[in-house]
């Protein structure tokens, strides 16, 4: 019952803040703080009973739901799918720190923001391709209007094009979900029992069904060329909204090839991994060149993401424990540290109005504490040993090295490049001499370091001792791998 | 005979009592000119039409008045959805200002006509008393597309009279030529007949197969017979296009259905046929209602869109089909419904029918412009709710029967409809220009409004009973 219980915390949060009247703003505020630290708090506790060392899926609930189709509410957690739930309670909980900033229609925001949260949980908990898909849906929503309404510069159009091109893609995932079932050999949504019949379907099969699943996740990562709609929505949406949104729903498209494309459609993974390192290796690469060609702070950032989660690709392509568990961990890494950079973006652009790097300068000593943090957050982007960043993108790199090895070289130039724009940001921004402009800015306060201090620790904690996250997904990555290969590992 | 005719009158009693009560009405509107009384009298028959349907044989004995009907659990289901469609419209009269005091007693009294003509049309198993329920449903459509004294909306019923005039004679002429080639009008008789019918046959039979087509497909507003319906939703009032959308199509189809099933040797041609149509009532209706700037207009061809959908369903000819199109045809009504109401808020407080008028609606009525969203993104195929579903098992059947155009097709249009769907969302969400003073929202539509939320969202969520009640119903019989 504890995994409903999660989900069930931000619904009826959602649900008193409805009924709240909209005047009730400090109320609203702490509902929604209490409803994300109540899922944060349960998240913590199934991690502490979590055993790591059993195979399978542990906490799981099976209920019938529509006995015609067999689908049933079925949710889990196990090694692939229990750092992505510690992550969204995280961020969620910070973000929701973080959204007094905003200023207009609290009510509605709230909810809609605990709407997202149940369904980007959902989507990570159900073992149900029905029930994913709903939850992936029902994300979209909430998403639309939070960067609509309360986002800056082009918000209706970058939410209309989030919208439409993430419905898009996963409308071609629908179609891979109904002929999964419908096929012979399949005849269930359930993920665990799909994940046996796999290397029964037939190879044409799994082929075409990968593809309409790729289309699918390719949005969301998002992979080159179906990244156009991220720069948009990122720099559109409201400082939250973009930590969410880089720092959960990117990382949907990566959970959606550990838990369904690659353990449905194994030989279909196996003959798609050297298209999946040249896509990886063009993301990680295009991603850092265009990053470095930016003015706009934000726009730098969702640009360094598009980058960062080509490490996500790389690994999986790899199909071996190292670059597996390196991309996995990169989802987790890069959650964290892109959510914080985002933050950071976030507390710089409400004092001054403007995100042009060129606008900046000398704000290191007008800002320390900001300035300390920002150019901690940049050196783990960029990778710096001893953080988080660098271990997962060790890890794929090592995994992938071995397997696409022209693919790996190359998609190291963008770890050089990472290092560049991000000292470059550094630079632009809290070095040189002050413009006059800032010289009265305040410095980050009290609940600004708070939301961004755990993301330290927790960078730095990963970074130093990676077990704490590989622990818990190696076992099930390596039983992955065993699974895609067809043969257990040496 | 007279057995006969006393089961037959026992299984028919919902009909005879929305007769009786339409004339009724009818003559309390002419007599009194004041809505009360009528109002009273048509919920009088309403009510007492449901209690009559919930006590109704089905199946029935006999074949009811010798074989031009059939109450079985296909029609019953129809009859519900007919009864239904009438009840929320009744509503949606009550709540709109469109129609003039003086004229709603006959508008409600045309109304139960409708409904006797709709249920009918479901009941049908002989071509001709499928022809005269088609000529009851259209020739009382085609007044009330009339019913607003104006220029627009009496050439919207002029349009869509002589359209409907033209499909029906055409119809007639095929019907003539079926009789011709089988010498049987009633449908178990074409079954036998058309297995009979050899080789040469084939072409003649196509041809009134075809012109048989024209009919149906203009009630159902089918490509390219569907000219009529975006001047005639304009111009008619706004509970009359409500009816409009929903009614003649569910029925339509039930008629079309079963009309398959009595030509079955023929379905290998119509097939390819239908595949053809089916396809192009999706994109048509999609791609045109992206250009639109008057909300029953954008309506209109998002209809005709949803008919495409709901033609996946009868093109594939399996059991899941069947129960895909039912499922869909049941949360298209409510969620189509429910959309016409919110149509009739906003119309009746800003006066206009353009999509600027749902600008800034979230600041001035908050929880209408919600339930508008959700019927909008139920429209459009979202989950949770009913019109995701009812796509789902739409796709999912179409992907059974191995016509993957059919299901590619299908999400291909959906993806585009989102585009207008989610434009009115965005409006309603966007700020007014002007200062906005609230929206209050009549009783009957807020009870419109709850109904069809209720259903679109529960059973969205739930769909298991509705699903196992449907399937009762997929059986087609002809006797």
């Amino acid at each position: 019952m504890m995994l409903t219980f999660l989900l069930a915390c931000p619904l009826v949060g959602m649900l008193i803040i409805l009924a709240l009247p909209k005047s009730a703003v400090q109320t609203i505020r702490n509902t929604a703080l209490l409803s994300t630290g109540g899922a944060l708090f349960l998240s913590l506790m199934l991690l502490s009973h979590f055993q790591p060392q059993l195979t399978g899926v542990q906490f799981q609930e099976h209920v019938l739901w529509i006995p015609q189709l067999h689908i049933y509410y079925h949710l889990g957690l196990d090694g692939i799918n229990l750092p992505m739930v510690l992550l969204t309670t995280l961020l969620g909980f910070l973000a929701c720190f973080a959204s007094w900033s905003i200023k207009e229609r609290h009510k509605e925001y709230y909810a809609l923001y605990l709407l997202l949260q149940v369904g980007m949980l959902g989507t990570f908990l159900a073992l149900d391709l029905f029930l994913f898909y709903v939850f992936w849906e029902v994300v979209l929503v909430p998403m639309y209007f939070l960067i609509g309404i309360w986002g800056g510069g082009r918000r209706e159009y970058s939410a209309f094009k989030f919208f439409v091109y993430t419905l898009a893609g996963s409308l071609f995932m629908l179609l891979g979900i109904l002929a999964l079932y419908l096929h012979p050999n399949g005849q269930t949504f359930d993920m665990l029992e799909l994940a046996q019949k796999g290397p029964a379907f037939p190879l044409a099969f799994q082929r075409w069904l990968f593809l309409a699943f790729f289309l699918g996740f390719a949005i969301k990562v998002p992979i080159f060329p179906f990244h156009t709609w991220l720069p948009d929505a990122h720099v559109d949406a409201p400082t939250p909204g973009s930590v969410l949104l880089a720092g959960v729903l990117l990382k949907m498209g990566g959970y959606g090839f550990f838990r369904i494309a690659y353990p449905i459609f194994p030989a279909a993974a196996q003959w798609f991994g050297g298209t999946m390192a040249v896509l990886g290796m063009i993301n990680i690469v295009y991603g850092a060149f265009v990053a470095m060609a930016q003015t706009d702070f934000k726009r730098l950032v969702a640009y360094s993401s598009v980058s960062h989660m080509g490490f996500v690709l790389l690994g999986l392509s790899s199909l071996t424990p190292e670059g597996m568990n390196g991309a996995m961990l990169q989802m987790f890494s890069h959650g964290i540290i892109t959510g914080a950079m985002f933050l950071l973006v976030g507390v710089l652009y409400d004092r001054t109005h403007t995100r042009d790097l060129n606008a900046f300068g000398g704000l290191g000593v007008q800002m320390p504490v900001y300035g300390g943090l920002l150019i901690f957050f940049s050196l783990a982007s960029l990778g710096l040993p001893g953080l988080s960043g660098f271990v997962a993108e060790f890890l794929s790199l090592v995994g992938t090295f071995g397997v696409w090895r022209w693919q790996t070289v190359v998609s190291v130039l963008g770890i050089v490049v990472a290092a560049a724009y991000m000292l470059k940001v550094i630079r632009q921004i809290l070095l040189g001499p002050l413009n006059e402009k800032w010289r009265a800015l305040p410095d980050a306060t009290l609940r600004e370091v708070c939301s961004l201090v755990p993301l330290l620790l927790l960078t730095v904690a990963v970074g130093v001792y990676p077990l704490l996250v590989l622990q818990l997904q190696d076992g099930a990555l390596r039983q992955l791998v065993a699974h895609v290969l067809g043969h257990p590992l040496p | 005979m007279n057995i006969v005719l006393f089961e037959s009158l026992s299984a028919w009693w919902p009909e005879l009592i929305l007769s009786a009560g339409a004339l009724f009405v009818i003559l309390c509107g002419v007599w009194t000119k004041r809505t009360q009384p009528a109002l009273f009298v048509t919920w009088a028959t309403l009510v007492a039409a449901a209690v009559a349907l919930w006590q109704v044989p089905v199946p029935t004995a006999t074949s009811p008045f010798f074989g031009l009907i059939i109450c079985d659990p296909f029609s019953y289901t129809f009859r519900w959805l007919a009864l239904g469609t009438v009840m929320i419209v009744t509503l949606l009269v009550t709540g709109s200002r469109d129609i003039e005091p003086d004229a709603v007693g006959e508008c409600l009294g045309l109304l139960l006509l409708i409904g006797v003509g709709l249920m009918v049309m479901a009941e049908s198993v002989h071509l001709l008393m499928a022809y005269v329920a088609m000529e009851l449903v259209s020739l009382s459509s085609y007044v009330l597309v009339g019913f607003l004294r104006d220029q627009r909306s009496a050439e919207a019923s002029l349009k869509y009279l002589m359209f409907g005039a033209l499909s029906s004679g055409m119809m007639l002429f095929g019907m003539s030529l079926l009789f011709g080639l089988t010498g049987a009008l009633a449908f178990p008789d074409l079954l036998r007949a058309t297995s009979a019918l050899g080789q040469p046959a084939a072409g003649p039979l196509l041809v009134a197969l075809t012109l048989l087509l024209v009919g149906l497909g203009f009630k159902i507003s089918m490509v390219p017979f569907h000219q009529w319906t975006p001047d005639a939703y304009e111009g008619a009032p706004i509970p009359v296009t409500a009816l409009l959308s929903v009614g003649p199509k569910a029925t339509g189809l039930a008629l079309l259905l079963r009309l398959i099933n009595a030509l079955r040797p023929a379905w290998p041609q119509l097939m390819w046929l239908f595949l053809g149509l089916t396809i192009a009532t999706m994109t048509l209706g999609n791609l045109v209602a992206l250009v639109q700037t008057n909300v029953k207009r954008l309506l209109a061809y998002s209809t005709i869109g949803q008919m495409g959908y709901l033609l996946i369903g009868l093109t594939v000819n399996s059991r899941m089909g069947l129960e895909a199109l039912l499922l869909y045809l049941v949360a298209y009504l409510f969620m189509n419904l429910g959309m016409f109401a919110c149509v009739i808020a906003v119309v009746n407080d800003t006066g206009s029918e353009a999509l600027e008028a749902f600008r800034g609606l979230a600041a001035r009525a908050p929880g209408l412009a919600l339930m508008c969203a959700m019927f909008l993104l139920s429209l459009a195929g979202m989950p949770p709710l009913l019109g995701f579903f009812g796509k789902f098992l739409l796709f999912g059947s179409a992907i059974e029967a191995h016509q993957l155009w059919l299901a590619l097709a299908g999400i291909i249009n959906s993806a585009i409809a989102l585009y207008y769907y989610v434009n009115i969302i965005r409006l309603m969400y966007s700020a007014a220009p002007q200062p906005s003073r609230l929206l209050h929202v009549g009783a009957s539509l807020r009870l419109v409004l709850g109904i069809c939320t209720a259903v679109t969202l529960l059973l969205g969520l739930f769909p298991a009973r509705l699903l196992s009640a449907l399937r009762t119903a997929t059986t087609i019989t002809l006797l």
